[in-house]
Parts: C-alpha cells; sequence; structure tokens
C-alpha cells in the first residue's frame, strides 16, 4: 500500500467528503461498472465524464486490457496552458497520471517521466506521485533535479499563489517511496526539513525516515502531530503510517483527529512496519478505534 | 470535570437545575468553541452522574440537548456527545431512536455511532440498515463492531439466538463490504460475537467460516484485514484458558 496523504487531491469534487470517502457514485447515485468507465474514457465530448472515469479506472486499479491504452491517451489530451483553454484536458490528463500509477503498469513509465517536465505543475504533482507509486528508480535524477535549487527554488512562495515553485511535497513523497537512498538524494531532501510550511517539513522527514530508518528523522514527524492545526496533524499521521513506524503508536493514538486517519496510519504500521510494539498489540489499538 | 461538586446524595430538583443550566449554556453558545465547550461539560456531567449514581435515571431533557448536538455539524461536539450518549447506556436509546432525522445525514451518522457504543437491541434495525447502506464507511464500520457487541445476556434465550442470528448475517454481508476498513471492524466483530457464545454454535461455525474468507490472501486482498481475521481464529479456535 502506497499512502497517499493527499487521497482526494485529484478526485472528483462532488465527492471530497474528507475523509469520509464515500463509495464511488455516479451523479446520479448509481456504482458504475468497468466497462462504463472505459466507456466514458473513450468517447471526447464530455470531459467532466473522462475525468471522473480516469479516477474511477484508478480506484479500482482496473486491469482491464484498453485501460493502459485509454488513460496513456488521456494522458496525451493535455495542451499548453492558456489562459481559457485546455484546463479540462489537463485535468483529465492528471486523473490518468494518477491513476496509471494506481494501477501499477509499467508501459506507463516513459510517458509519466516526461510529465515530470510539463508545463502543468499538477501534472508534475500527479506524475511525480504516480512514478512514487510504480517504484521508478529512473524518476530519482528527474525529481531530485527538480528539488536541487532547495528552499530558494523550487521551496519558493509564487506570487499570488499558494503554490509554491514546485510541487515538493509530491516530489519528496516520490523519492522516499522509490527507496533509492544515495547521498545525492539524502543531500537535496534535508533541506526542506527547514522549509517555513509544516506539510513540506513533514514529507521531507517521512521520505528521509522511509530512506534510512534513522530514528532521528521520526522526531519531526512525531512532533508535528502536536501541531495546532488538524491538516497538518492529518499529514504527519499519514506520513508516519505511510513508513510504518510502530514507535509512534502511542502519540499516532493521542493526536487529536479522526479515528479514520488513525486507523489508516496504524494500517500503516502493521503493513509497512516491523518489530516492536508487537502485531497484536497494533490490532488491538485499531479494534480500539473502531 | 464538572462545574459543580460531586454528591450522589443531591437533590433531584439541584441536579434539574444544574442540568438546565448546562443545557442553557448550549443553547446559547455563539461559537464553535463554545459549543465544544459546553457539550464537552454537559456530557460530562452525565457520565458522573452515571458513576455516582447509577439508579437515577439521566435526565431527558439532557439527553434530548445531546442528540440536537448530533445535528450541528461540529464534529468535536458530536464526539463529545456521543461519549456521553454512550455512558448514558441504555437509558438513552430511546431519546435517540426518537430523535433520528433521515434529512440529516451528519446526525443520523453520529446516532448509529452512539446506538452502536450502547449496544442496546433496540438499536439492531438501525446498525442493520446503516452496515448495510450508509454511504459513509466509518458508519458502516461503528455498525459492524456494535453487531459484534451487542448486550444480549439479559434476553430470553429464544430472543438472544434471534438477534445474533441477524448480527450474523448483517456481518456475512459486509464482509464483502468495498472499503477494507469496513471488513476489518467486520473480523473483530466476529470475534466478539462467538466470544460470546458458551459453546460451539452453528452460528460460531458461520462466523469461522466467515473470517476463513477474510484471511485468505486468495480472497482478501488487505493485508490488515487478514492480520486481523487470523488473529480472531487464533484466539477461536485455541484452547479457552
Amino acid at each position: 500500500m502506497a499512502t497517499s496523504r493527499s487521497p482526494i487531491v485529484l478526485v472528483p469534487l462532488t465527492m471530497t467528503g474528507f475523509p469520509e470517502s464515500p463509495t464511488p457514485l455516479t451523479a446520479a447515485g448509481d456504482p458504475i461498472s468497468e466497462e462504463e468507465a472505459l466507456r466514458r474514457l473513450r468517447q471526447d465530448q464530455d470531459h467532466s465524464l473522462q475525468y471522473y472515469a480516469a479516477w474511477w479506472l484508478g480506484k479500482m486499479r482496473s486491469q482491464h486490457p484498453d485501460t493502459i491504452p485509454l488513460l496513456l491517451s488521456a494522458l496525451r489530451q493535455r495542451q499548453p496552458r492558456e489562459k481559457g483553454a485546455g484546463v479540462e484536458h489537463n485535468a483529465v490528463a492528471r486523473n490518468a497520471a494518477q491513476a496509471l500509477g494506481k494501477v501499477g503498469d509499467g508501459r506507463a513509465v516513459p510517458e509519466l517521466l516526461a510529465a515530470l517536465a510539463d508545463e502543468d505543475e499538477g501534472l508534475r504533482e500527479a506524475a511525480a506521485r504516480a512514478l512514487g507509486e510504480l517504484g521508478t528508480t529512473d524518476a530519482v535524477r528527474p525529481l531530485c533535479e527538480r528539488l536541487a535549487s532547495g528552499l530558494a527554488g523550487a521551496g519558493a512562495c509564487r506570487p499570488n499563489s499558494p503554490k509554491l515553485q514546485e510541487p515538493c511535497e509530491a516530489l519528496l513523497e516520490a523519492l522516499g517511496e522509490i527507496g533509492e537512498a544515495d547521498s545525492m538524494v539524502l543531500d537535496t531532501i534535508v533541506p526542506f526539513l527547514d522549509h517555513e510550511r509544516p506539510l513540506i517539513r513533514s514529507a521531507a522527514a517521512r521520505a528521509l525516515l522511509q530512506l534510512t530508518g534513522e530514528p532521528t528523522w521520526a522526531e519531526p514527524l512525531l512532533a508535528l502531530l502536536d501541531h495546532p492545526q488538524l491538516q497538518v496533524r492529518r499529514a504527519a499521521l499519514m506520513d508516519l503510517g505511510a513508513v510504518g513506524w510502530r514507535p509512534a503508536l502511542d502519540p499516532i493514538c493521542r493526536t487529536q483527529a479522526e479515528n479514520s486517519l488513525k486507523l489508516i496510519a496504524l494500517r500503516g504500521l502493521l503493513e509497512h512496519g516491523i518489530g516492536e510494539p508487537s502485531a497484536e498489540t497494533l490490532l488491538e489499538a485499531m479494534d480500539d478505534l473502531l | 470535570m464538572t462545574c459543580f461538586e460531586r454528591s450522589p446524595l443531591l437533590p433531584r430538583d439541584t441536579i434539574q437545575a444544574r442540568f438546565a443550566a448546562l443545557i442553557d449554556a448550549v443553547e446559547r453558545a455563539d461559537s464553535a468553541s463554545q459549543l465544544l465547550q459546553a457539550t464537552r461539560t454537559l456530557a460530562q456531567t452525565l457520565s458522573d452522574l452515571r458513576q455516582d449514581s447509577p439508579a437515577e435515571p439521566p435526565p431527558v431533557d439532557a439527553l434530548a440537548c445531546l442528540v440536537r448536538i448530533l445535528g450541528f455539524n461540529n464534529p468535536g461536539a458530536a464526539v463529545a456527545a456521543v461519549e456521553g450518549l454512550i455512558a448514558c447506556g441504555p437509558d438513552a436509546v430511546a431519546v435517540l431512536l426518537g430523535g433520528l432525522d433521515d434529512r440529516n445525514y451528519g446526525a443520523k451518522a453520529w446516532a448509529v455511532r452512539a446506538l452502536a457504543g450502547i449496544g442496546d437491541v433496540r438499536g439492531l434495525a438501525i446498525l442493520e440498515q446503516a452496515l448495510a447502506d450508509d454511504v459513509g464507511p466509518s458508519v458502516r464500520r461503528a455498525a459492524a463492531i456494535g453487531m459484534g457487541t451487542l448486550r444480549v445476556s439479559h434476553l430470553a434465550p429464544e430472543h438472544r439466538q434471534t438477534v445474533r442470528q441477524r448480527s450474523l448475517s448483517a456481518l456475512q454481508g459486509a464482509s464483502k463490504d468495498s472499503e477494507w476498513v469496513v471488513r476489518y471492524a467486520v473480523a473483530a466483530a466476529l470475534e466478539k460475537l462467538c466470544m460470546e457464545l458458551q459453546a460451539r454454535e452453528r452460528i460460531c461455525d458461520e462466523a469461522l467460516s466467515t473470517l476463513n474468507i477474510l484471511a485468505d490472501i486468495e480472497r482478501e486482498d488487505v493485508p490488515v484485514v487478514r492480520l486481523r481475521a487470523r488473529l480472531a481464529l487464533n484466539r477461536l479456535l485455541s484452547p479457552r484458558a
């Protein structure tokens, strides 16, 4: 399980009931079939249908032989960003990139690597997450290059926008997921521990903890479980779960956040972690949160 | 923390006057944090009353106030209200069932959690419906675990059997839920359901066969669900101490 800490970023807006993500429903309220999802992605008249279909195929990890070719063609629908044009095509492309990561097929790698250099920051973000989920070692160098300019470059705020110059969280997370722990990678990540935004610090600590297993990198994450903002505590929960850092059991149970998210974090401790506390202790802690 | 000195011997009208003040504080709260604080105080005072004077029925006005809070769209206050209602146990069930509003999804979801936590069989039909149909995984999850912890010891044996059979059927259906956390809760609930049974009964055999499916890598994709089902099987099949 690759625990993405922003599971809803690319989910159709009608269903962003975070942290309740209801079983996928169409606008009419009926679950759709794989055939129906493929049909919606194949047509190109209604982009909102394509948008939903691409998300659905990823969520369901569709293994249909048409899935990868259709998602790749949806990824190619992107257009140069111009005011008032191409936004919908790019939204479909972003969901397609995300879905390609979830479906888990190496055929998507070359186009995802190309998307990592796209002008559309949202598409770079989705491609980075997908390459992280696929564990693509060829992505390590381009990911590091995107981050190499550090806090003053990649990590700087854009004027008049809440966004940073690069989708740093996704890039950092992907490096952690891929798991190449050489010094070039570590040196690229370390500066982001000092980023002014707690979510970036959390992503950097998560990646370092995943890559090295050094307890010292768990400290920033445990500290963020006490952060005054719920959004930050949620991110720290997802990050500790993604790493599977079992010593975090008690702080996870204590933090002020929804049980749904604590359960996801503890699932991560069980599935990705080893050692103490034991599996039975972790399962009992999960039972108490049901 | 209570806002008055605890005493099991308080006269009833004093208790009522104090709850009236606490309810008033909830009604007059004009910010989310005030509502949260007032709800916590009211819920805690009800829990304390229950602990100190178990024979004293909790004031219906206060229970009804907690049930109304479930519909206020303030998650922190709703959590506190659910805890207060669960602390009042079976005494809260009639008020909860009477206050159910199908048009307010959020309120109903919290009410299901309270009913699941209380474990009173009068909530069974609501839990069945929630487990089968609710759109929120956290509501289905709570309903599932509630099915495993319904209190049946005071029921006549025949009635007890019927309740257990209905719980089992609902849990078997939910073992195919699309969300892992619901299947996880089903595994935990099946363990609890079987623990209650004295000897190997038919219901227990059926529960074990559902647990075997949830523990099977060919039929269950999510490792943590298999781990939970495996733990349940180990506990149920090992000789009891």
